[in-house]
C-alpha cells in the first residue's frame, strides 16, 4: 500500500521496511556520506566518517565548509535557499535516512546497545504515521480529549496596545494552546506517543519532566490508555511547581524525584529506560534527543503549524507573516514553525531566556550563547563551559530551562532560517501583567518569553503584517510564581 | 441579613406568644397586643397582612401549560422566580429585560458573541466518549450505559462560568454600562467576570466575603492582576451570601453606571432566564454532537446543582424532549441528616432570598441556614427556581451526594480517564456509581464536566491522603 502522492512523499510498502523505490535509493547513497547541500552531491564518493569522540572534535568546531559559509552570504541566496530545500526533502525522506541528521546537528550518539532499539521505534513511528487507523484513532484523541482545534485568537487589545501614534501597526494573533487538556502544547506530543507505545505493546512509560507539564499530560495520557507511568522530576522543580507534582500524583503516576533540574532527571529517566527496555517506553517531552525522538515530538506538534495554516486562511485569506515562539528545547516552536519552513516570506522568530541577564551567566539562552556539542544523544548547540561541562542554565520560566535546544532549530539558527533573540525575566514578568490585564489570559511564564519579544518586535513590523503568537501554556501554574516575586503586590 | 429574604410566615405554625424569642416575649397582654402584627401570633388573630399565598398554591396539573412558560412575562416559573427587590432595582431590571429580548433578535451581536466564544473560550468543547469510565461501569454480563462528557473544563478559565460572563459582559457594554460588579465566593466566578472585564476594557469590582478572601488567597491575586478591585465584606459571616448582598447594596446606589453580572441562575428576573440563555449552548451543541456521534439523543444528561447554572445550560435544550431524564446532583456536605450540607432542592423550604422564589435552606425563624460542601461552588443556600419549578412538575430528579462519594469520584476520574474535574463537577461523576447499576445496556449518558480541578488539587490530596 503505498501511499505516494509526489514524489517527495515516498512511503513504505506494507510492513517491510527494506523496500524502497528509485528515488528513494538515490538519495539514500547520497545522504549517507555527505552533509547536506547541493555542492557536495559529487561528493558522494567520499567514504563515511568515522565516529569521533564527543569532546574537542573537529566535527564540532568546524564551521560549515567554506563554501557553505559562502552560500550564506547575501548574493547567495539561492545557495540557502537550496540547502534549505534539500533540508526538507531529507527531512520527509527521514525513512531512509537513520543518522537522523539536520546538516551536522543531530545524529545517534548513544551506546550500541540503544541503537537497534532506536532503529526500531523509528521504524514503528513510520509505520504508524501511515496506518490509516491509528491516524483517526489519534484524530479522534485529539479532536474529543484534547479539545483541538485550538482557536487562532485576534488579540484586538494587545494588537491597539501596540499601534504606534498615527494607529498603524501590527495585527496580533494568539494561538490557543493554552486552551487544550491540561493547559499546554505538550499533550499532544504525549497522548500521539503514548498510543504509539501502547500500539507497539509496551506497558510502562517513563518520562522527564521540568515545569511539570509534560509529566502532567504525559500521567494524562498515561490514566487514558490504563498505562503504568513513572515522571522524573529534579528535585529544584518539585520545589518550584509544587502544584503540578499534585496533578501527576492525582493522575495515578507515580513521581520520583532526583537531585538536580531537569536534565538531571532527564538522564536519570533514560538510564531508567535503559534498564527494562523491552517493557517501557521513554516519552520524550522535547524535540532533543538522538534520532528519532527530535523527528518524532516535532511531527506530532507539527498540528499546531498546520491548524494556523488552516486558520490563517480562513480568518484573512493568506499566511502569517511573523510566527514568535519561547524556546526551551524547541518543541512548541517547532511545532509552530515546521509547517512553514518551505514559506520564506513567512518569518520564524524563536525566543530564549535571558534569565538574569546574558552577560550574568544565570540564562538559558542557549542559540546566544552556547556552542556545538553532543549532549543527549545529539550534537546541537548547548551550554558548556571551557571544558566541556555543561552549564547549569537559570530562568524564571522553569521549561525553558534546558542548557541544550533541538537540533533542528540548530540548523535553522546556522541557515538562518529562523532568527532567535532572548528575553530576561523581568521582561517575561511584564508582559505575563500585560497579558492578563489587556485580555484576560495568563500566559504560561515560558509563553510570556514570546509575548515580550513583541516589544521591541512590533516597532520595526509594517501596517497590518500578521503576527502569530503561539500562546503555549496557561499561567495558572505561575500565579503562585509572580505572587512570590512581586511579595504579594501586584 | 440579606436584603430581599423573607420568611413564609403562616398561622398554622404559630407559637403560644410566651414562647416568642426575647426581646418580644411580652410582659402583659397589652404590650402584646401594641405589637406590630406579624409578632402577633396568637391563634386567634386572623392572618396577617403581610402574608405570601403562592407558596401554598397546589402546581396545576396540566403539564404542557406550565412547560410553555418558561418563564412568564412576570418572570415565574410556576410560582417560582419573580422579581422580590426594592423598587429602586424595577428599573434596572426592566431596561435589563428589554435589553436582552432585543438582543437575542439581534443578528450582530449573536455573531459577535459566536467570535467570541469560539476564538477567545475555545467553543464548540467536546462531548468526548469516556471509554475506561464505560468499561468502569460494565456489569459482569458485558452490558451497561455508555458514559460521555461534555468539556466545559476545557473552556478559558476552566468552568462553564465564562459563557455567562462573556454574555453579560458583551449585554452591559451594548448598554453603554463602564462598570461591573459581581459576587464570589471560592473566586471562580471572580476571576470570570476579572477576565471578561480586562478583555472588554471594563472598570471590574468584585465583592467576597472576608472569610473566603483568606482562604482563597491566590484567586484574589489572580482578580487583582486581571486588574479588578476586591472588596472584602465582613457583615454577616464573611462569606457567599454576603458578599452578594453587598453587591446588590452596590447595584442599588449606582444602577446608572453599574450593571451585576450574577454568576447563577439565581435571583431577580431577568437574572435566571438570562444566565440560563447564555448557558444554552452547551445543550445546544449536545444535541447536534450525540446526533453526530450516535444519531440520537442523549437517554440521562447529569449535571450537579450549586445555584444550578450548569446543570440549566446543559438541560434547557432537552426540557420539552420527555424521552431525556434530567438529573441534578446537589452537596449532601457531611450527610443529609448532618445538618451541614447545601441539598436545597432535598432538605429546603419555599421562600424568597436574592430577589426570587426559590427553594432554600432556612431554618423555623426563616433565617438562611449555612450551607457546607467541600467544594465552594456548591455552597449556596438557595437554588435558582427553574429548578425548584422542574423538581416540582417531576420534570427533573435532583439527589444529593457527601463530600466522601465526591472526593473518591474526584479520584475515579483523574486515575481512570486523566481529566481532572472540579470537586463540584465531582458530585455529578459520584451520581454514577448509583444511577449506572440501573440503566439498560447502551444507555447514553451525558454527564456535564462543568469544570476542571487545578483548584481543587490540594484539598483533595488533604483528604485523600495521597
Amino acid at each position: 500500500m503505498i501511499m505516494a502522492s509526489s514524489p517527495r512523499n515516498v512511503f513504505l510498502q506494507g510492513g517491510n521496511t527494506t523496500e524502497f523505490s528509485e528515488p528513494v535509493l538515490k538519495l539514500r547513497r547520497l545522504s549517507f556520506s555527505a552533509p547536506l547541500g547541493s555542492p557536495y552531491i559529487k561528493a558522494a564518493d567520499r567514504p563515511r566518517p568515522r565516529p569521533r569522540p564527543h569532546i574537542s572534535c573537529s566535527a564540532v568546531t568546524d564551521k560549515m565548509p567554506a563554501t557553505v559559509g559562502g552560500a550564506l552570504d547575501s548574493n547567495s541566496l539561492t545557495a540557502r535557499r537550496l540547502m534549505t530545500q534539500t533540508f526538507i526533502d531529507q527531512a520527509e525522506l527521514m525513512t531512509v535516512s537513520s543518522t537522523g541528521k539536520f546538516g551536522r546537528f543531530g545524529g545517534k550518539f548513544v551506546p550500541e546497545a540503544l541503537i537497534s532499539c532506536l532503529s526500531k521505534l523509528e521504524a514503528e513511528f513510520i509505520l504508524a504515521l501511515h496506518d490509516e487507523n491509528f491516524q483517526e484513532e489519534l484524530a479522534t484523541a485529539l479532536r474529543d480529549y484534547v479539545g483541538r482545534e485550538s482557536p487562532l485568537y485576534f488579540a484586538k487589545r494587545l494588537t491597539d496596545y501596540y499601534k504606534n501614534s498615527e494607529g498603524k501597526g501590527p495585527e496580533i494573533y494568539l494561538k490557543r494552546e493554552d486552551l487544550v487538556h491540561t493547559g499546554a502544547h505538550k499533550i499532544n506530543n504525549a497522548i500521539a506517543q503514548a498510543m504509539l507505545a501502547k500500539r507497539i505493546g509496551r506497558k510502562r512509560i517513563v518520562a522527564a519532566t521540568g515545569a511539570g507539564q509534560h509529566g502532567v499530560a504525559t500521567a494524562a495520557a498515561c490514566a487514558k490508555l490504563s498505562l503504568e507511568c513513572t515522571i522524573f522530576m529534579g528535585s529544584a522543580d518539585v520545589g518550584r511547581q509544587g502544584a503540578n507534582v499534585l496533578l501527576i500524583k492525582n493522575l495515578g503516576a507515580q513521581v520520583k524525584v532526583v537531585d538536580g533540574s531537569f536534565k538531571d532527571a532527564t538522564s536519570e529517566a533514560i538510564r531508567d529506560w535503559v534498564g527494562d527496555l523491552e517493557t517501557s517506553y521513554f516519552l520524550s517531552g522535547t524535540a532533543v534527543g538522538p534520532h528519532p525522538c527530535p523527528t518524532i515530538v516535532r511531527e506530532f506538534q507539527s498540528v499546531i503549524g498546520k491548524e494556523t495554516r488552516k486558520q490563517a486562511e480562513e480568518k484573512w485569506g493568506g499566511k502569517p507573516d511573523v510566527l514568535v515562539a519561547c524556546v526551551g528545547s524547541g518543541s512548541n516552536a517547532l511545532g509552530m514553525f515546521h509547517e512553514f519552513i518551505r514559506d520564506e516570506d513567512v518569518r520564524l522568530i524563536g525566543v530564549e531566556a535571558a534569565g538574569i541577564g546574558l552577560d550574568s551567566g544565570a540564562h538559558s539562552a542557549t542559540l546566544a550563547r552556547g556552542d556545538v556539542g553532543v549532549y543527549h544523544g545529539s550534537m546541537s548547540y548547548l551550554l558548556q563551559d571551557e571544558e566541556g561541562q555543561i552549564i547549569g542554565p537559570h530562568s524564571i520560566g522553569v521549561g525553558l530551562e534546558y542548557p541544550g535546544v533541538s537540533p533542528e532549530l540548530s540548523f535553522l539558527k546556522d541557515t538562518g532560517r529562523a532568527e532567535f533573540y532572548a528575553v530576561t525575566d523581568d521582561e517575561a514578568l511584564d508582559a505575563y501583567r500585560r497579558l492578563c490585564q489587556l485580555e484576560g489570559i495568563f500566559p504560561a511564564l515560558e509563553a510570556s518569553h514570546a509575548l515580550a519579544y513583541l516589544e521591541k518586535l512590533c516597532p520595526g513590523l509594517e501596517d497590518g503584517a500578521k503576527v502569530v503568537v503561539n500562546c503555549s501554556g496557561r499561567g495558572d501554574k505561575d500565579a503562585a510564581t509572580v505572587y512570590k516575586h512581586n511579595e504579594g503586590r501586584v | 441579613m440579606a436584603a430581599f429574604s423573607t420568611a413564609s410566615v403562616t398561622p398554622e405554625t404559630a407559637a403560644t406568644p410566651l414562647s416568642l424569642p426575647k426581646p418580644y416575649r411580652p410582659s402583659s397582654a397589652a404590650f402584646l397586643r401594641s405589637l406590630p402584627r406579624k409578632f402577633n401570633r396568637s391563634p386567634k388573630t386572623t392572618s396577617p397582612s403581610v402574608f405570601c399565598t403562592l407558596t401554598k398554591q397546589p402546581m396545576t396539573s396540566t403539564e404542557e401549560e406550565v412547560i410553555l412558560q418558561r418563564p412568564d412575562s412576570f418572570g415565574r416559573f410556576g410560582k417560582f422566580g419573580g422579581k422580590y427587590v426594592p423598587e429602586t432595582l424595577m428599573y434596572a431590571l426592566s431596561e435589563l429585560e428589554d435589553a436582552f429580548k432585543s438582543l437575542s433578535a439581534d443578528n450582530e451581536f449573536q455573531n459577535e458573541l459566536d467570535g467570541i466564544l469560539r476564538d477567545y473560550v475555545g467553543r464548540e468543547t467536546p462531548l468526548y466518549f469516556a471509554e475506561r469510565l464505560t468499561e468502569h461501569y460494565r456489569r459482569p454480563s458485558g452490558e451497561g450505559p455508555h458514559i460521555y462528557l461534555k468539556r466545559e473544563d476545557l473552556n478559558h478559565t476552566g468552568a462553564h462560568k465564562i459563557n455567562n460572563a462573556i454574555g453579560q459582559a458583551l449585554l452591559a457594554k451594548r448598554l453603554g454600562k463602564k462598570r461591573i460588579i459581581a459576587e464570589t465566593g471560592a473566586g471562580q466566578h471572580g476571576v470570570a467576570t476579572a477576565t471578561v472585564c480586562a478583555r472588554f476594557g471594563l472598570e471590574c469590582v468584585i465583592y467576597m466575603g472576608a472569610q473566603d478572601m483568606e482562604r482563597q488567597a491566590l484567586n484574589v491575586f489572580r482578580m487583582r492582576l486581571l486588574g479588578a478591585e476586591v472588596r472584602p465584606v465582613h457583615s454577616g459571616t464573611a462569606t457567599l451570601k454576603d458578599a452578594t448582598s453587598e453587591a446588590i447594596r452596590d447595584w442599588v446606589t449606582n444602577v446608572e453606571s453599574t450593571h451585576y453580572i450574577l454568576g447563577s441562575v439565581a435571583g431577580p428576573h431577568p437574572y435566571p432566564v438570562m444566565v440560563r440563555e447564555f448557558h444554552a449552548v452547551i445543550g445546544k451543541e449536545t444535541r447536534k454532537q450525540a446526533l453526530e456521534k450516535w444519531g440520537g439523543k442523549p437517554d440521562v444528561l447529569v449535571a450537579c446543582v450549586g445555584g444550578g447554572s450548569n446543570a440549566m445550560g446543559l438541560f434547557d435544550d432537552f426540557v420539552d424532549d420527555k424521552d431525556v431524564r434530567l438529573i441534578g446532583v446537589e452537596a449532601a456536605g457531611f450527610g443529609i441528616e448532618s445538618g451541614k450540607h447545601a441539598a436545597t432542592l432535598t432538605k429546603g423550604e419555599v421562600g424568597v432570598l436574592h430577589g426570587a422564589m426559590s427553594y432554600l435552606l432556612q431554618d423555623e425563624d426563616g433565617q438562611i441556614i449555612e450551607p457546607h460542601s467541600i467544594s465552594a461552588g456548591l455552597d449556596y443556600p438557595g437554588v435558582g427556581p427553574e429548578h425548584s419549578f422542574l423538581k416540582d412538575i417531576g420534570r427533573a430528579e435532583y439527589f444529593s451526594v457527601t463530600d466522601e462519594e465526591a472526593l473518591e469520584a474526584f479520584k475515579r476520574l483523574s486515575r481512570l480517564e486523566g481529566i481532572i474535574p472540579a470537586l463540584e463537577t465531582s458530585h455529578a461523576v459520584a451520581y454514577l456509581e448509583k444511577l449506572c447499576p440501573t440503566l439498560p445496556d447502551g444507555a447514553k449518558v451525558v454527564l456535564n464536566c462543568s469544570g476542571r480541578g487545578d483548584k481543587d488539587v490540594q484539598t483533595a490530596i488533604k483528604h485523600l491522603k495521597l
